[in-house]
């Protein structure tokens, strides 16, 4: 509590620091080794930004050793071995573990702050996420210091990666990069859920700011782009470990199926690092400006429109492989037509600047260093998506000048003005505007003078991934100048990281909203406080702290929702998706080891079955499921000793919220969105593969008899009893809940044995064609799910005869139900394809 | 801190037509793209791998293609001119950012307007495609 | 804060002054460049490039000036609706405007590049870790393998079928043209139509292992009548070694087994694993790009193989008895 807040009379006073009190107690961040039990998104946020930007310095020390080995001709600092590790890392590590972690680090850190909550709806999820951020990070940049690194690019294309890699490496970066893929998924739901149902009451969508309209749409690309990958991940390392030849082409594989898979990731993945770093400058440009955004709806249309389209550009990376022009001219339409949002932001940009009085400072500074650079690098990728001219430019130095000049115009730069502008809202003290300039014309300078000349170094022939050139091939010169360049860069990023690390004890504490920003996050006290806002005010205006009068103070003096804590218990507001009305105070979790165990556990399912040590992988993913469900059991869907609450100013709210009104439900259907564009990725590899080849299914492919349409019928029950035993449980009808459930439990089993027992009793031998290996990831697939549905059923069983679950408190059975659904989707597609398509094929 | 402040307005918030409102508007122009986008390459890729062979004509897939553009148009066309009333109710202008349902209302329906937009650019330059380019080579 | 937008002017322009003096003052570039095109797609090619650098640069300069307007020249606010027509202007109606254009012309510039029309010459090439197999498909009809090298006649098309019996590579001549990968399993297309004589360099533009950077290989572009020529004399058996040391490397060439994995066309020598060798002493350049063809070069490659290009599958010959690798590289040599 600030001493300028200012009373009405004593009683308020009185009330108001006992509240502050309890509520302090209730959001106290847990003290000595116990820290890392934190759980609450100001820790958890604070611990992934800065492993993201250690990650970042790591990959950086890699690029300077590229740099140092390109400085001359036939330079022999690097074996060609280590410098195709070095590359290969460089670029998995700047993308993985910088690029997308950086930005869900960031909001995890902000955004609640930006909605005036108080949390995320999952703070424990997000601990999870964070803990195998970490460890997977960990385990692949560790791999370079025994030389056992992947080296076949960050592209991993087979064949190179399957039959032509010894070692470790690919499986360290397959599995490895897998498991931070969880992570991914798991920070987009939490971002989804957290923008649209954590917004403070009368933020209606038309109010929300920038920031959450690009981290909704980018989490929403999340969940389509990274299951493709996860798939193809999946297909990948059958092939390594057990010799399923998806990729080997004397057994009807296709190296192309991967790159489709790859970058039907891969771009959006641009995206997905680029669109967060437009949202701080969206941020950012206004406060500036001392004005609103102009054009906040084109920029919503710039920011959905770019998540669209940036799906219609993977085959740009493949413009050469060969494929029909017809084919290429659609996706280098689709590349011509993102241009057209990305230039609408840039236009909005400066029109805000030129409507506004604009004021200097060093996150402008940045903000306008990443504009001469990104839209040089969009010029260029308006060429690049050209076809004819990418038949040149493709896989030389041009390109590489090209992606960096878009992601470190596109991302660097708008992060560091992010580090400069949000620095004081984490830690009260503001970074130095001295150190802030000097860092900037370094890196401003040095990299330019780095990726300029490499235009020229790639068309006059250098192709990428090169550990050499010869020294009669005249690139000697732009190389040196390339490097010196990166080196002169370098030396920016150290003087940022001084201004990060250099202590700050005699500094006074910046005064509230330095700024003078209108976004809510600036309510922030300093030093801040675990609460994040005192109450959770009522929104008017898009820049509610420039428009709302007061506001400041009343949300201090606590005159607005949840100021207390009556419980002891951690709380947020629920709101309505459209309109923000508030529907539910949320009960979140506080700190628990919980969500570590759970991550070193499925770290370790990854990282022995890297090592091929699968016993030990099965023990270790046993106990992280063990983990989870004790997670689950005991601190999620708890029944509220009493069912509602008064959260301030009248208004009463339930604690307990099931169905589509619960967050727990929307997290569900989330994920089992990006569940099923995983299943999609692996039903095109089969239609890829039956375009390829002119007998898909092979000729001599055995019947799978009626097995699969048993499985069907099987399934399709029990999902019917699912659904039927929600019902009865609604009616309290217990004993036909039982029934219902247990049936539906035992037919889930009968119906994954007869899905196995087809293509089992058929002979088909997944090593043997792609064809078998095709039908066999399609059921594994299913039967793991069908694994899942089974411990969903019995635990629902199980939650009710424990008195967890009762007929009006039924968020499990409810969550089971939406599963279920998928399932069955799931399933019936399977069955379509392995046992109708070889019907009509 | 805003050199313009901005006034609500005098009468009370006008109810919109129809209370329930979703963000499935919104993305449905750019579903729509996404849609053609993706069928056209799918047809033209089962068309060269199957029928017409890697040096055979386009033919009659290019009219395909055109039919679908002309639906997928329409649709966007229809989606558009839907979100531009929306846009157009009541009396207010743009920005549409007062805490009322009516400005909600009317910046779903610009901001869906604009989707279209650019969805129906983004169609024309796809099919555009199939303009110039006439075999499977 | 020190924002000099003149500084930046400047340094950009005298950057790209003193680049531009480089690209063209000096020679040796120019056999692997694609800015200094010798065929008809390449010049296609190129001249959309200077086209797109022009305007993307115009456009550049003119966001730049906006913005310099709207923060340093004159901070203060304008009005709304001046901001937004430029949002309009020139977010919205320029850009549509010209990517329609460059779209539409990029286009019809496809069928021109893909087409496979009107063929003399037609030429198998295979990408292998790390060097070309090149097979040379003639009237007479035996064809002609080489490695390493391709010759073509000046204004006359010629077809490429791209294969890869291990891994993806890519062909890429720049002054010829753009790049076509080489993928397992599939045979991809690629025409060039020379319009230059010159000795020009290929390489491989798609990363395919440790010596990936090593994979290049030489170009010539010759009159058709010396083409003919020379694909004549490419189809001969190798020619009989000459001098005493060749005949002693000859010997030593068939008993350390080369032959296993070498061809020299007219000797018990018909490995096909590796490079077809009957006339690589006439050859360009050895080692996929990477040497000089000489006595010397041959004896260091043969002696520090795996040196010289990590990873190689030939083993080095490094413990022969010292008398033979010159023997040796003097018997490949004369293999003219």
């Amino acid at each position: 509590m600030n001493e300028q807040t200012d009373y009405r009379d004593p009683e308020e006073e009185a009330l108001a620091l006992a509240q502050a009190e309890r509520l302090a107690k209730a959001w106290k961040t847990p003290k000595g080794w116990r820290y890392w039990s934190a759980v609450n998104n100001t820790e958890v946020g604070l611990w992934y930004t800065g492993v993201s930007f250690i990650f970042f310095l790591f990959a950086g020390v890699l690029a300077l050793l590229i740099r140092a080995q390109l400085a001359v001709p036939e330079n022999d600092l690097l074996s060609a071995e280590t410098y195709n590790q070095v590359f290969t890392l460089h670029g998995s590590v700047m993308m993985f573990l910088f690029g997308v972690p950086m930005f869900e680090a960031f909001s995890i850190l902000i955004l609640p702050q930006m909605l005036g909550a108080r949390d995320l709806p999952f703070p424990r999820l997000s601990a999870y996420g964070f803990w195998c951020f970490l460890i997977g990070g960990v385990f692949v940049s560790g791999s370079i210091f025994f030389g056992a690194a992947p080296q076949g690019g960050w592209f991993m294309y087979p064949p190179l990666s399957t039959s032509y890699s010894e070692g470790l490496g690919p499986d360290i970066w397959l599995l490895g990069l897998s498991f931070i893929e969880v992570s991914s998924l798991a920070a987009a739901v939490e971002l989804i859920v957290g923008v649209l149902k954590t917004r403070p009451p009368g933020m209606r969508i038309n109010l929300m700011p920038l920031y959450s309209w690009y981290i909704l749409v980018v989490a929403g690309m999340i969940l389509f782009a990274f299951p493709p990958l996860i798939a193809g991940d999946l297909l990948f390392e059958m092939e390594r470990a057990f010799d399923w030849p998806f990729f080997d082409v004397s057994r009807g594989g296709d190296p192309l199926l991967w790159q489709h898979l790859f970058w039907i990731f891969g771009h959006p993945e641009v995206y997905i690092i680029f669109l967060p770093a437009v949202a701080l400058v969206a941020t950012i440009v206004p406060t500036a400006a001392r004005r609103p955004i102009v054009g906040y709806s084109w920029i919503v249309l710039a920011a959905v429109g770019t998540g669209f389209i940036s799906f219609g550009l993977w085959v740009h990376h493949m413009f050469t492989t060969g494929m029909p022009a017809v084919s290429l001219a659609f996706f280098s339409a689709a590349s011509e037509a993102v241009a057209i949002p990305t230039g609408v932001q840039i236009f909005c940009f400066l029109a805000t600047a030129l409507a506004g009085r604009f004021v200097k400072s060093v996150p402008m500074l940045f903000v306008s260093g990443a504009l001469a650079i990104f839209v040089l690098g969009g010029l260029t990728g308006v060429m690049v998506a050209i076809a004819p001219f990418d038949f040149q430019a493709h896989d030389t130095y041009f390109i590489v000048a090209h992606l960096h000049y878009v992601l470190i115009g596109g991302m660097l730069f708008p992060v560091i003005a992010g580090i400069y502008y949000f620095f004081p809202l984490i830690t009260s003290k503001k970074l130095s505007d001295k150190l802030g300039k000097i860092g900037f014309w370094l890196m401003f300078i040095g990299f330019n003078v780095a990726f300029l000349p490499m235009h020229f170094t790639g068309l006059l022939g250098m192709p990428r991934r090169v550990y050499t050139y010869s020294a009669d091939s005249g690139f000697g010169l732009l190389n040196m100048v390339s490097s010196i360049g990166a080196f002169v860069l370098a030396a920016g990023v150290a003087v940022l990281v001084w201004d990060v690390l250099r202590p700050k004890g005699k500094q006074p504490t910046c005064e509230r909203n330095p700024w003078g920003a209108g976004t809510l996050e600036w309510l922030v006290e300093m030093p801040g406080r675990a609460w994040g806002v005192r109450s959770i005010p009522i929104i008017r205006s898009r820049y509610p702290l420039w428009d709302q009068p007061n506001l400041m103070r009343d949300v201090d003096a606590g005159r607005f929702y949840l100021p207390d804590a009556q419980e002891g218990k951690r709380e947020t507001l629920i709101s309505t998706i459209i309109d923000a009305d508030p529907i539910q105070c949320l009960r979140v979790p506080g700190p628990t080891f919980k969500a570590l165990w759970a991550a070193i556990f499925t770290g370790g399912l990854f990282i022995f079955a890297t090592y091929k040590l699968y016993w030990l992988a099965i023990a270790s993913g046993t106990l992280a499921l063990i983990t989870i469900l004790i997670w689950l059991w005991r601190d999620t869907a708890i029944i509220p000793a009493k069912q509602t609450k008064d959260i301030g100013l009248g208004v009463t709210l339930p604690i307990y919220a099931s169905g589509a009104k619960s967050v727990g439900w929307w997290a569900m259907f989330i994920t089992m969105i990006g569940n099923m564009s995983a299943f999609n990725s692996l039903v095109f590899g089969y239609f890829f593969f039956w375009t390829v080849h002119d007998d898909f299914p092979p000729d001599n492919t055995p019947d799978l008899g009626f097995w699969p349409v048993a499985a069907l019928v099987a399934i399709l029950l029990s999902w019917a009893l699912t659904l039927w035993a929600r019902r009865l449980n609604n009616l309290d009808h217990a004993s036909g809940y039982y029934a219902a459930l247990g049936l539906g439990a035992l037919l889930t089993v009968a119906g994954a044995y007869a899905l196995w027992a087809g293509p089992h009793f058929a002979g088909m031998d997944p090593t043997s064609n792609v064809y078998p290996a095709t039908v066999w990831v399609l059921v594994l697939w299913c039967l793991i799910h069908l694994g899942i549905g089974l411990i969903m059923q019995l635990y629902c069983l199980a939650r009710r005869a424990a008195g967890r679950m009762t007929a009006t408190h039924d968020i499990d059975i409810r969550n089971v139900a939406l599963y279920w659904h998928f399932m069955a989707i799931t399933l019936a597609t399977t069955v379509a394809v392995i046992a109708g398509f070889p019907e009509v094929a | 801190m805003m050199d313009e402040t901005q006034t609500r307005p005098e009468h009370a918030p006008e109810v919109p037509p129809g209370s329930r409102e979703s963000l499935w508007l919104l993305v449905s122009g750019p579903t729509i793209w996404a849609a053609h986008f993706l069928l056209s390459y799918l047809a033209v890729s089962v068309w060269c791998a199957k029928v017409a062979g890697r040096a055979g004509p386009l033919g009659d897939i290019r009219i395909a293609i055109g039919v679908l553009t002309a639906l997928a148009l329409t649709g966007i066309a229809l989606t558009g001119w839907g979100g531009w009333r929306r846009h157009r109710f009541g009396e207010a202008t743009l920005p549409h950012d007062f805490d009322t349902p009516g400005d909600r209302h009317r910046f779903l329906g610009f901001s869906t307007f604009l989707l279209c937009g650019l969805s129906f650019v983004a169609t024309v330059f796809v099919a555009l495609s199939v303009v110039f380019i006439r075999s499977c080579e | 804060m020190t924002w000099r937008e003149k500084d930046r002017w400047q340094r950009l322009f005298s950057t790209g002054a003193a680049l531009s003096i480089l690209l063209f003052s000096t020679g040796c570039e120019r056999r692997q460049s694609a800015l200094h095109p010798a065929s008809v797609n390449a010049e296609r090619i190129a001249d959309l490039f200077w086209w797109m650098v022009g305007g993307g640069l115009i456009i550049w300069a003119v966001v730049m000036a906006i913005a310099f307007f709207a923060t340093r020249a004159h901070p203060e606010a304008h009005g709304v609706r001046s901001a937004r027509w430029l949002i309009l202007g020139g977010g919205v109606a320029f850009p549509v405007v010209v990517l329609t254009g460059l779209l539409i012309y990029g286009l019809m510039l496809m069928p021109q590049l893909s087409s496979t029309a009107d063929i003399d010459l037609e030429i198998d090439v295979a990408g292998e870790q790390w060097w070309w197999r090149v097979t040379y498909q003639t009237a007479a009809g035996e064809p002609v393998e080489l490695a390493n090298e391709i010759r073509l006649p000046v204004g006359q098309r010629a077809l490429f079928r791209l294969t890869s019996p291990d891994v993806i590579h890519s062909f890429w001549i720049p002054p010829l043209g753009g790049k076509v990968d080489m993928i397992p399993g599939r045979t991809n297309t690629l025409v060039l139509e020379p319009t230059q004589t010159g000795t020009f360099r290929g390489a491989c533009a798609e990363y395919c292992g440790s010596s990936h950077a090593l994979m290049k290989f030489e170009v010539m572009v010759m009159e058709p009548d010396a083409f003919a020529d020379w694909l004549n004399r490419q189809a001969q058996p190798a020619q009989p070694p000459q001098s005493e040391s060749a005949r002693q490397g000859q010997t030593a060439f068939l008993a350390n087994g080369c032959g296993a994995c070498h061809t020299v066309r007219g000797t018990e020598a018909n490995g096909t694993l590796g490079p077809d060798l009957t006339h690589v002493g006439s050859r360009l350049s050895l080692g996929a790009g990477i040497l000089p063809v000489d006595p010397e070069a041959f004896t260091r490659w043969i002696g520090h193989t795996g040196a010289i290009k990590p990873d190689v599958k030939m083993p080095s010959f490094g413990m022969l008895p010292e008398d033979q690798l010159p023997a040796m590289a003097q018997y490949l040599s004369e293999l003219q």
